[in-house]
């Protein structure tokens, strides 16, 4: 093993895309655990607290307007407490107080939104405040889209609010409120949109904000799932956990495996058959079923399945070729010097017989990569994968269960698919092109 | 000599292959079986380790007591108190017949017997297609199907990949060569992997395939259809598992040809000066059989694994598709259950393939 | 030609392409080989006999650069044959092999009656039958027993499985074998039996041997004639008598001065220095380095003389000797 042969690498294209497409899933990976500290990550994937409660449900990648004709809208949010809503306060007798924002946008879409949603919160002891919207059409309509009293967290789905929607002529707000009325099937009209909070507290000190939400039907660069959150999270995470669970795999286990090979070559006798006899019962071991076994009845913590798997692979059927090899370095002339002049067992199985081998390792153990990434992605699409942390595998296992074959969504399975296809593909081009560098019964071609 | 005594040496040859083989074939039967035992007991470690066999266990006796007592038209007249006290006796007795009571050690060896023997309890939830609750019968009625797609998948990619492999060794440095070398990395990735993919092209955007199933619903009644409805639900599932596991197969096998072309007694073969395919049949194919078979073997067990998502995704009514189910429901005596069973099928495979491999290889010793 | 020629080797060239430049393994090779007479093509490692054994019998691997030259068997020359008439006209039927002892040289999955049966399935049109009869023959020509028909080849030793080639060798009657170092790798009780086999059969059946090995001594109990090569090219062939007693080349003079006596009291003397690679040969002759014989003329490539009916590759004999005229030196290529 030397330079040259490192260098040979570069004959082989296919070894520098895979090898450029590692280090950029590196690089991602790096930044991922940077930015997007860990435990922030599995709380904020857990949801609850209303995490992602400004995103849209299910919905593709805002990139993918591109290929349309008819571009779907993105989310339009306006919070009361960001700058730029303005709120007039006018002071009313008897400690009343009126209370007005006015939100303006524009609406560009070809297609309607997902929902409209406003969230209020409100301060106050005994009475809570009144709110009042109105609706302008940017032609010139003005529709009273609601009258209530809110709470001090309060909630209002305009797209389920059923008053309305008889309002609407049975069109649910997010298309009532939209919709071009000259026009004979359903369509947006697009203009300027106008929307009216006026509020009216009843305490001097009661206030409220609001926040209103009108869903787009894309978001972001990896879209949503069913629980709102963003793809993107998973699927930037997702890098760091799939390359550290291949590579700590596949090293530990050729690593192992190697040592096993050594040791049994070596000492050779009943050491040997025993290895022997545990790698031949070994390959009859069902490794899934008893990862499964392990994840249903046990932990589906994702470092107890990587080690239940390492253990069930280091007596693999690559034992069977390590040792042939080391049966034939055996017997090498240098090997019987050092035994000739005093040399240790462990000395001669780690200085002299495992140096030799590690040349055809290494392309074995980059092949072994994706095995494991794929294993780890087997395991989550069965639902056995690690509660806490987002991975690809668990995307793809939710995208199936909640049916995103059968309803179009196809991003959702496709965006951690190509991912995965990414890391196994990149690693398996690296690791044939190695093959074909260092597997010296192949060099003669 | 006569061509009576020439005879006898051929026969005499055949006895011998015959005797060599049979020798072989038991010996590998027994480690096989030995390897099994120790495959399942390990399961039944795992399995029990949170005490879910015994559980099993417990809930079949209970089950049968409380048949039994039902049936009884004795024990009719007996109030439900009264009922409940004699099934709680007849159980505990039961349980200490059946060595319930005795230490770990003991009862795993019951439990494997009862294992090896496919006498797999009771399932929580599911039920076969006949109604039984036996794992057993649950199993074994989707076996046939899981046998029909893997069997034909096997078959079909190891002589596709054959025929390539040997075909490709001939054009070494051909465009077809370096094709072939460059899809090789395609095997990283599952079947179950490709078939989403395959799902989404042909059965969701174009629509020219079934999305799933091994049957159209509802199955057309006379065999021909019946027979071509399931083979049009089997070219997806082929398709995809051909693709995870074809161009990695054509790539190892046409370089073990072309390492084994580079020996001594082809170039003697030559010499002699027979026929390139002679060559190519006798010299180069058979030598190089064994160790083909033995890649084989390896990537067989990789799919069989593979096998419970990808018929789940597939939504083929096979053994893995159960697997799946019982996860979801976490229905313990069929998951234990299917273990088992996978670790027999396992052992079958390389069983068959060993014996194959006995008749090919003249070198294969004994023991 | 002369009716009792069998062979006759013209201009012979075989040159590999290597990533580390041209081999030019044999050289311009010139052989005569009479009825039922062995030449022994005698020479170090590396001076490209095996290499001349792969060119007779059209054995080439894949990188070859340059293939000429005129093989004549029985007035035809086999070098203008395709693949195919060469393979039904010539492999084995006109010539056939015997492999280095050490070599791979039988299918571990077939067994040895039916390896060597193969050949006369193949060229004499016999059934299965009829042709593991003939091998039963030949099994009893060459001494092994007649059950190791059924045998696979890893059931015999090293010597018998020399004898089963040979016994394959002999199966079509060829006219012709080629021996390329048949016993350099068994154990001196073997080799002797070995060398009377095929004796034996030379002399019951009239074959013919072309045998190249680097063994002065074994090469001595079967020769009728020696041809020496050194860097691709054939410096001397002498019959065997002549050879042994009193060789021509200076070359041949060192090889024989440097084979240890049983008497007298002679100690064995070593060529220093190593001989050219085949990659680069040097202009001039070829042995010119290392040999004490040398002079000023020997910068240039020595036609070959006729010396007493053998030809002679050195500048030694330019005096009262003729130069053989071949292309080669005819048209001025110097290699």
């Amino acid at each position: 093993m030397n330079l040259n042969q490192f260098r040979d690498i570069t004959r082989y294209p296919s070894a520098i895309v895979g090898l450029v497409i590692i280090l950029i899933l590196i690089g991602i990976s790096i930044y991922t655990i940077i930015a997007l500290p860990y435990d922030q990550t599995v709380v904020k994937w857990r949801g609850g607290d209303n995490v992602w409660q400004d995103n849209p449900r299910t919905v593709p990648p805002t990139w993918t307007n591109f290929f349309r004709s008819e571009k779907l809208p993105e989310s339009i949010i306006f919070n009361s407490t960001d700058e730029g809503v303005e709120k007039q306060v006018t002071p009313l007798k008897d400690e009343l107080t009126d209370i007005q924002m006015t939100i303006t946008f524009d609406y560009t879409a070809d297609e309607f939104p997902q929902e409209v949603i406003m969230f209020f919160t409100s301060t106050f002891e005994k009475k809570a405040p009144y709110i009042s919207l109105t609706w302008i059409t940017p032609d010139g309509r003005e529709l009273d889209i609601g009258d209530f009293s809110i709470d001090k967290t309060y909630t209002r789905r305009l797209s389920q609010d059923e008053k309305l929607t008889k309002k609407l002529d049975g069109q649910p707000a997010e298309i009532g409120l939209f919709a071009d009325p000259n026009s004979p099937e359903p369509k947006p009209l697009k203009g300027t949109y106008t929307l009216e909070v006026a509020g009216l507290t009843f305490e001097p000190e009661s206030d409220f904000e609001a926040k209103t939400v009108i869903y787009g039907r894309v978001f972001g660069l990896a879209g949503t799932d069913h629980l709102r959150r963003d793809l993107l999270l998973a699927l930037l995470w997702g890098t760091p956990v799939a390359l550290a669970f291949g590579l700590i795999g596949a090293v530990v286990t050729s690593v192992l495996t190697m040592i096993i090979a050594a040791t049994g070559t070596w000492y050779g006798g009943w050491v040997d058959s025993i290895i022997q006899r545990i790698t031949e019962i070994n390959m009859m071991l069902p490794v899934l079923p008893i990862l499964i076994m392990v994840g249903v009845f046990y932990s589906r913590s994702l470092w107890l399945i990587l080690g239940v798997i390492i253990l069930l692979s280091i007596f693999g059927a690559s034992i069977k070729s390590y040792r042939a090899m080391f049966m034939q370095e055996r017997e090498a002339g240098y090997i019987q010097a050092a035994k000739s002049y005093g040399a240790s067992n462990t000395r001669i199985i780690f200085q002299y017989l495992i140096p030799r081998i590690v040349p055809v390792l290494i392309p074995s153990l980059v092949v072994l990569i994706p095995s494991f990434v794929f294993l780890e992605a087997s395991l989550a699409v069965l639902g056995l994968g690690d509660p806490l942390m987002p991975t690809w595998g668990k995307i793809i296992d939710e995208a199936r269960t909640n049916g995103a074959l059968y309803k179009g969504l196809y991003y959702w399975v496709l965006e951690p698919s190509f991912m995965l296809m990414l890391t196994g593909f990149s690693f398996a081009m690296l690791g044939f092109a190695l093959d074909r560098i260092f597997n010296p019964r192949l060099r003669g071609m | 000599m006569t061509a009576i005594t020439q005879q006898n040496v051929g026969k005499k040859a055949r006895a011998d292959t015959l005797k060599r083989i049979g020798k072989y074939t038991v010996v590998r039967f027994f480690m096989l079986f030995f390897a099994v035992a120790v495959g399942i007991y390990l399961t039944i470690l795992i399995a029990n380790m949170g005490g879910y066999v015994d559980e099993i266990r417990r809930a079949e006796i209970r089950e049968n007591i409380a048949i039994q007592i039902s049936m009884n038209p004795e024990y009719k007249k007996l109030t439900t108190d009264e009922r409940k006290q004699l099934q709680e006796k007849m159980v505990a007795l039961e349980e200490e017949r059946l060595g319930l009571n005795k230490p770990f050690l003991i009862r795993s060896l019951a439990y494997l017997k009862d294992a090896l023997t496919l006498n797999l309890g009771r399932a929580m939830n599911m039920t076969s297609d006949s109604g039984s609750r036996q794992v057993k019968l649950i199993l074994l009625e989707r076996l046939p199907a899981t046998v029909l797609l893997f069997g034909t998948s096997f078959l079909l990619n190891f002589f596709i990949s054959l025929f390539f492999a040997l075909m490709l060794s001939r054009r070494y440095g051909s465009i077809w060569d370096r094709f072939v070398v460059a899809l090789a990395p395609t095997s990283a990735a599952p079947g179950w992997f490709y078939g989403i993919f395959l799902i989404v092209i042909f059965a969701a955007w174009l629509q020219i395939l079934p999305y799933g199933g091994m049957v159209d619903a509802p199955p057309p009644e006379d065999p021909l259809h019946y027979a071509l409805s399931v083979a049009e639900h089997m070219i997806l599932p082929l398709l995809a598992l051909a693709i995870s596991s074809i161009f990695l197969s054509i790539y190892s096998w046409r370089t073990f040809f072309l390492i084994y072309s580079s020996e001594d007694y082809v170039e003697m073969a030559k010499a002699k000066g027979l026929t390139d395919r002679a060559i190519e049949r006798r010299y180069i194919l058979r030598p190089t059989l064994p160790t083909i078979i033995t890649n084989f073997a390896l990537a067989l067990i990789t799919v069989w694994m593979g096998a419970i998502i990808f018929e789940t995704v597939f939504n083929w009514p096979g053994v893995g598709r159960v697997y799946y189910q019982a996860i979801g429901l976490f229905d313990i005596p069929v998951i234990v259950g299917t273990t088992v069973l996978y670790a027999y099928l396992l052992a079958v495979t390389v069983f068959l393939l060993d014996i194959v491999y006995a008749f090919i290889d003249p070198r294969v010793k004994i023991g | 030609m002369n009716d009792n020629t069998l062979l006759k080797i013209e201009d012979l060239v075989l040159y590999f392409k290597t990533s580390m430049g041209n081999v030019q393994a044999v050289d311009h090779v010139n052989l005569e080989l009479h009825k039922n007479r062995a030449v022994v093509i005698l020479g170090e490692s590396g001076c490209g006999k095996s290499s001349m054994a792969k060119a007779i019998l059209r054995l080439l691997p894949r990188n070859v650069s340059q293939y000429h030259g005129r093989v004549i068997i029985d007035d035809l020359d086999v070098m203008s044959l395709s693949d195919e008439e060469f393979r039904q006209q010539v492999r084995w039927v006109k010539m056939s092999m015997v492999p280095q002892a050490a070599m791979n040289a039988l299918n571990p999955v077939l067994r040895a009656g039916d390896q060597v049966a193969e050949p006369a399935m193949i060229h004499l049109g016999k059934d299965k039958e009829e042709a593991l009869q003939l091998a039963r023959e030949m099994f009893q020509r060459v001494g092994v027993p007649e059950d190791f028909l059924t045998r696979y080849p890893f059931e015999l030793s090293g010597g018998m499985r020399q004898r089963v080639a040979i016994a394959m060798a002999l199966i079509t009657n060829p006219q012709l074998i080629v021996l390329d170092e048949p016993t350099s790798a068994l154990d001196l009780l073997t080799q002797a039996n070995i060398m009377n086999v095929l004796k034996k059969i030379k002399w019951e059946t009239g074959t013919s041997y072309i045998l190249i090995t680097h063994d002065i001594a074994t090469s001595s109990e079967l020769a009728d004639e020696v041809a020496v090569m050194y860097a691709g090219q054939i410096v001397e062939v002498n019959d065997a008598e002549s050879f042994f007693a009193e060789p021509l080349h200076p070359y041949s003079r060192r090889l024989m001065a440097s084979v240890p006596r049983l008497y007298g009291d002679e100690e064995p003397d070593f060529i220093p220095g190593r001989p050219p690679s085949l990659l680069n040969p040097p202009t001039g002759c070829r042995f010119a380095d290392r040999c004490k014989l040398r002079f000023d003329k020997c910068d240039q490539e020595p036609p070959t003389f006729i010396v007493d009916g053998h030809p002679v590759k050195c500048w030694l004999y330019e005096k009262d000797h003729e130069a053989v005229i071949s292309a080669a030196t005819a048209s001025g290529d110097a290699s």
